[in-house]
């Protein structure tokens, strides 16, 4: 395929994430599906490290790095400034982590969903607090070793999707880098969409999940061809959609080829994939609803 | 025009008159009241704008930072827990240099739980870089915040207006309203240089080295020391369009005073009271208001305390530990002073308790009396 | 009023203007990636060496001409092949096995047919340039041509029959490959400077020893004879031959068959014979010995005949013919058995003792297979039938007249080795070896586009493996099922020479494209583009340029994983 829009790199190179970041693919797929007329907001995390040391960085629009927990009404000031100054051509992106996101920034990331700020909300979920050397957050999945779980994790990954959508919010979907125009088409028809709209972009990180540098993408396809990690997306808090049939493959697939994982004893995949297919089967249940479609037979 | 309003309105008419089109706001007493009239403004149509009902003083005090570095002026109040909750983003905002104005109703911080009338709020925030002033009454705050957009907006600082707690948020007062058009000839539009530009892309507030971050440090400690002189031509500017006033600090009936009474905010006004009747009785007891709290105005109050043998400072606040807290920025401030006056302190006020004029003749007369000062303050338990 | 802050001005805050870019972020590592092409299955299994992936990447953009063209740098016919070849290339075809192989073949004739006429050719301009004589136009003697003109070499091709086309014109029905499109296929090879005398046959009008004046000869006349049964009654009036037969049918004479008809054989010729035979509406029976798996004949051919109500008897040979009531002819079969290999490793059969049984028909055609007629050929060129690939310094042998399997997409090679080894003669080069010189894969096929590297270059280039199944990150790819053949209705098949499919309608073309794995070639998926964390890989397809910033490359090694067909990968950076 040829494509036809000359995307611009609005990450320029030279950043200092890792060999391999998923975060710097996400953040570089947003922005060029964003476009230059963005001004973005992100806070202190691996957001930050790529950013770059005054006076240099690799963002290559208007950034704000603003404070840990407050992503969200920033990016609305922002937002609402530039409505005020009769700017609104331009979009303003806020980007935060899974603990800026899960944990230390919902509270305010709710009162912007709620006012339903024009923002665009995109959660750079690594699945634990990676830029300060891999604590446990709550995005971490279940048994996962990291520096604070050095046993596993014994909690559950939090659903923010189902968060999100009791705001009612206009738009939410998650969404991976191993699926780029999947990803591009979703930040495209959100920046057609005046309110609040999140992202779940799950990133993964070569770093914290103890894996070889060269299979972010792959590992972020199986998390979806798994199941672990759908691709949908909700409107108006309501309407659910399912971007993209899994291949159900058994959730080993993904886990194994984790370091994080390794320590996994049978019973632990058997808990996850139990998990998983009960939360397909919910999320199932409600696309079928919007759909208006007749739930297929088991599958 | 005069109005008969409370403190609250007061602020909320010089929100209004300063064309403040971003405000974000956090419900709490005994500020809710400059909320309120705002909201019922922007819902009536009469303020242009957009009110950000955050979900926390932190999220609203974020939106303020990020609308300013936009190019906007923007507006907040709060009080005591909240003021708490901002902490963070107070440090923030004075390092990002823009110039947010803030109402701050000066209440008491739990725990115990009140409501009262307390600077401890505030003065915590001392260290946090905000410009800070101290106000008397509705009429001042009024003043004070279309004052405070004009100097915060010349040295990208952000400015706090404390006014206390139902003394000033709540008492009702004939206030004289400016006029619109005097408002706007006063106060030209923000211009800041510093904000987000799609042509020039930036970004902004990265990680620096240490050296930077002194520097970053140093350019600001500038700026703010420059607040002192450039509040006194704002005032003095003000004074000749509006008639009203303040000096960055107030010397009342000095010249000859024996003892001079010392105050910030509410209490001045009682202490002028006080004073009076004191002067009547022939005591030769002057008072100096202190109004603009940061940058500390330590050249204007030497001048003002020039000569003078003792110093009677009255703090509704106090720091554990250590003492009152205009105190002991008084202290500090007149160490080098070649005449050493003797300074006097007392915590009264504290929760909100009543400071009558009866309690400030009675620190008049102990100051009089004593020798020389306590290095501990001394409690004012009556009201 | 900000005279204080005068020097500070757009600095009261700090804020990054420069660029990372000028950290080398690339001295993290000294692994970095390198693009290198390889070989397809596809295309090593291709005969003629088609750069398969290529051309399936032009047609999935929609760039016919430059697909066409593609095709045409290593197959001169490809509208021909994209119908009748009997495409090894699908049955190679990695997305075979995840799930069914890219509709390789008609993608083909969807390219072929959808350019228009008057395609110019690049031809080489070959300052020494030869003359060469081919005896035969059928697709080896055009194919010869075909290359030598491209290399610059000037070509006479003596032809027997009236038109050129070999087998392609007289041996194909109508209803498998239109006149009309063989036509065009062989207007464009004739565009170029060859000189083609038709009714010209070698060792009847001109005598052998005339081509020895020409630098070079190329000899693909063809198997024009067919084999007959050699039992008793095989002579009788009503007994036909199947080459022959097809040969009257594609000669637009009026051709009268009975009401009944017999045809002996299971190869494509058997099934060609009994189709057109049905067409002029006769009812029709397909003996064979073995039984249906043995058939030669392409599987898509036994379908549609059967299809079309063309029927089968299995495992039984003619054994004696003779003259019936009413001038039938009544075929005694011996019964047959499958039992153990043959040589070439195909069931053999075997009489059923004592188990016999009589058809009768109006007639009979035999199709039991052709040979060429070599009467007219040096001796010492013949071996066991067959001429010698090459059998002189200047004389060369291609298409059926030579051992090699018959069909056309082999005759196509033949006449491309041997074009390239005359050039090579020409040159005083050695012509040896040349599989692994241009060789594409190493099933046999050679690339013309590798031997103009070589003449341009100097150099042979770099030999490419070929990319096997489990090189291809599947990850990438949702499976999807192949388009379904359409063939018109079967009433008016039947009814008419009509050609029996269609062909692809452009969403299907343009699906049946997007199916390719394009193994070992980049097709701009942009997979190494997108997942490149660094924004160090560029691509230009408008120029066909990937190129990655070394000085940023921290060799993560992304890139290489991420490209499913196996385009890319690390070396230690030197």
């Amino acid at each position: 395929m040829i494509l036809e829009d000359k995307t611009q790199n609005l990450l320029r190179s030279g950043h200092s994430a890792c060999a391999g970041c998923g975060l710097a693919i996400g953040m570089k797929l947003v922005l060029q599906a964003m476009g230059p007329k963005t001004i973005a907001v992100i806070v202190p995390s691996c957001e930050g490290a790529i950013g770059g040391v005054y006076p240099n960085t690799s963002y290559g629009v208007p950034t704000f790095h603003s404070a840990f927990e407050i992503a969200a009404p920033t990016a609305a000031g922002i937002s609402n400034a530039l409505k005020i100054l009769g700017r609104e051509d331009i979009q303003v992106v806020a980007f935060a982590g899974d603990g800026g996101t899960f944990d230390i920034g919902l509270q305010s990331l709710s009162g912007v969903a709620k006012n339903n700020d024009d923002i665009l909300y995109v959660c750079l979920d690594n699945e634990a607090y990676m830029n300060t050397g891999i604590q446990v957050s709550s995005a971490t999945p279940s048994f996962a070793w990291t520096g604070t779980t050095p046993r596993g994790n014994p909690s559950r990954k939090k659903n923010i999707m189902e968060i999100m959508a009791a705001h009612y919010n206009p738009y939410s979907a998650t969404a991976t880098i191993g699926f780029p125009q999947d990803l591009r088409q979703k930040i495209i028809k959100a920046k057609g969409i005046r309110g609040t709209k999140f992202i779940h972009l799950l990133v993964p990180c070569p770093t914290g999940w103890r894996t070889p540098s060269d299979i972010s993408p792959e590992l972020s396809i199986l998390a979806v061809e798994t199941k672990v990690f759908p691709l949908y997306e909700i409107e108006d808090g309501r309407r659910f959609t399912i971007n993209y049939e899994p291949r159900a493959l058994p959730v080993q697939e993904y886990l194994l080829r984790q370091g994080r994982f390794k320590h996994l004893t049978q019973q632990q995949i058997q808990k996850i994939q139990m998990d998983v297919d009960e939360e397909w089967d919910k999320l199932k249940d409600k696309a079928y609803r919007f759909s208006g479609k007749r739930k297929r037979g088991a599958q | 025009m005069k109005d008969f309003i409370t403190g609250n309105e007061a602020v909320a008419h010089a929100v209004k008159l300063c064309r403040t089109p971003l405000i974000a706001a956090y419900p709490i007493t005994p500020q809710t009241g400059i909320y309120e009239k705002l909201s019922e403004w922007e819902a009536s149509g009469q303020i242009k704008g957009i009110m950000m009902r955050t979900e926390s003083e932190h999220s609203a005090m974020a939106s303020c930072i990020s609308a300013s570095l936009t190019g906007v002026r923007t507006f907040t109040a709060t009080s005591s827990q909240g003021l708490a909750l901002m902490h963070e983003m107070l440090h923030f905002a004075a390092g990002c240099r823009v110039p947010v104005v803030m109402a701050n109703v000066n209440r008491l911080l739990a725990a115990p739980w009140g409501f009262w009338a307390d600077q401890l709020d505030s003065l915590s925030q001392r260290d946090t870089g905000w410009i800070q002033f101290y106000c008397e009454n509705g009429q001042e705050a009024l003043d004070t915040v279309i004052q405070s957009y004009k100097i915060a907006e010349q040295v990208y600082l952000p400015a706090m207006v404390c006014l206390e707690a139902f003394f000033v948020s709540h008492f009702m007062e004939p206030v004289e309203i400016p006029e619109q058009e005097k408002v706007d000839l006063f106060l030209p539009p923000l211009d800041l240089p510093h904000k987000f530009d799609i042509e020039k892309p930036g970004f902004f507030v990265p990680v620096v080295p240490s050296q930077l971050y002194r520097k970053y440090k140093h350019m600001a400690q500038v700026s703010m020391d420059s607040v002192k002189d450039i509040a006194i031509k704002v005032d003095q500017e003000f004074k000749r369009i509006f008639g009203r006033g303040y000096g960055i600090v107030e010397p009342i009936m000095i010249e000859d005073a024996e003892v001079v009474i010392v105050t910030a905010g509410s209490i001045t006004s009682t202490a002028r009271v006080a004073i009076q009747s004191l002067r009547e009785k022939g005591e030769r007891v002057g008072l100096l208001k202190i109004r603009l709290f940061r940058p500390f105005p330590v050249e204007a109050i030497k001048d003002s305390l020039k000569g003078k043998m003792k110093i009677a400072v009255i703090d509704r606040n106090i720091s554990l530990g250590g003492g009152g807290i205009f105190c002991q920025e008084l202290r500090a401030g007149m160490v080098h002073s070649s005449d050493h006056p003797l300074i006097y302190s007392y915590i009264a006020g504290v929760g909100g308790t009543d400071v009558t004029p009866e309690v400030i003749e009675k620190i008049s007369s102990d100051a009089l009396r004593r020798n020389k000062p306590e290095d501990l303050p001394i409690w004012v338990m009556e009201g | 009023m900000r005279a204080h802050l005068e020097n500070y001005y757009e600095t009261a805050i700090p804020i990054s203007y420069g660029s990372t870019e000028v950290f080398e972020t690339g001295r993290w590592s000294f692994q970095k990636p390198f693009t290198r092409f390889k070989v397809a299955p596809c295309q090593e299994a291709c005969p003629a060496g088609i750069d398969i992936p290529q051309f399936l990447f032009f047609v999935n953009e929609g760039m016919m001409e430059e697909a066409l063209l593609t095709i045409l740098r290593e197959n001169p016919l490809p509208g021909v092949c994209g119908r009748v070849c009997f495409h090894p290339c699908e049955a190679d075809c990695n997305r075979a096995q995840y799930d069914e192989s890219v509709s390789i073949q008609a993608l083909e004739r969807y390219a072929s047919d959808l350019v228009p006429n008057g395609l110019s050719i690049k031809t080489r301009v070959d300052p020494s340039s030869k003359r060469v004589a081919i005896v035969g136009a059928g697709p080896a003697g055009l194919s010869c041509a075909y290359f030598l003109s491209l290399l610059g070499h000037r070509v006479t091709i003596f032809e027997a029959t009236r038109e050129p086309g070999g087998v392609m014109r007289w041996g194909i029905p109508e209803y498998r490959l239109p006149k009309s499109i063989l036509k065009r296929e062989i207007q464009r090879i004739l565009t170029l400077p060859i000189e083609i005398k038709t009714g010209v046959m070698v060792g009847r009008d001109i005598p052998f020893e005339e081509l020895e004046g020409y630098d070079a000869t190329f000899l693909s006349p063809g198997a024009g004879i067919n084999i007959s049964l050699a039992i008793r009654g095989d002579d009788l009036p009503g007994v036909l031959m199947g080459g022959e037969f097809l040969r009257r049918i594609n000669s637009d004479k009026r051709i009268s068959v009975g009401k009944e008809t017999i045809v002996i054989g299971g190869g494509n010729t058997a099934i060609d014979v009994a189709r057109s035979v049905l067409r002029l509406g006769s009812k029709i029976v397909v003996v064979y010995r073995r039984t249906r798996d043995e058939m030669p004949a392409l599987p898509d051919e036994i379908f549609e005949a059967e299809e079309e109500g063309v029927q089968f008897e299995f495992l039984a040979q003619p054994v004696e013919i003779s003259l019936a009531h009413r001038k039938r002819l009544a075929i005694k079969f011996q019964k047959m058995k499958l039992k153990g290999l043959d040589q070439k490793g195909r069931r053999r059969a075997v009489p059923l003792k004592g188990d016999f049984f009589i058809l009768k028909a109006d007639q009979l055609i035999v199709a039991i297979g052709e040979k060429a007629d070599l009467s007219w050929v040096p001796k010492n060129y013949i071996r066991k039938g067959f001429i010698d690939f090459h059998p002189s310094p200047k004389v060369y042998a291609g298409g059926d007249a030579i051992d090699q399997p018959h069909t056309i997409v082999n005759a196509i090679a033949s006449g491309k080795r041997a074009a390239i080894s005359m050039d090579l003669f020409f040159q005083g080069e050695s012509n040896e070896d040349l599989t692994s010189r241009i060789g594409v894969g190493s099933k046999g096929s050679i690339s013309l586009e590798s031997y103009l590297f070589w003449k341009e270059k100097g150099q042979w280039p770099e030999p490419k493996e070929v990319v096997s199944y489990p090189l291809i990150n599947t990850l990438y790819f949702s499976q999807s099922r192949r388009v379904q053949i359409r063939r018109r209705p079967l009433e008016k098949r039947i009814r008419s020479f009509l050609e029996v499919n269609p062909g692809l309608k452009p969403n299907q073309a343009r699906f049946s494209a997007s199916r390719c794995f394009s193994c070992g070639t980049c097709n701009y998926c942009y997979n190494c583009y997108f997942f490149c964390p660094e924004g160090a890989v560029t691509l230009d397809p408008d120029r066909r340029v990937r190129n990655v910033d070394f000085q940023h490359c921290k060799g993560c090694g992304t890139c290489v994983k991420a490209c499913p067909r196996n385009v890319i990968e690390m070396r230690m950076d030197l």
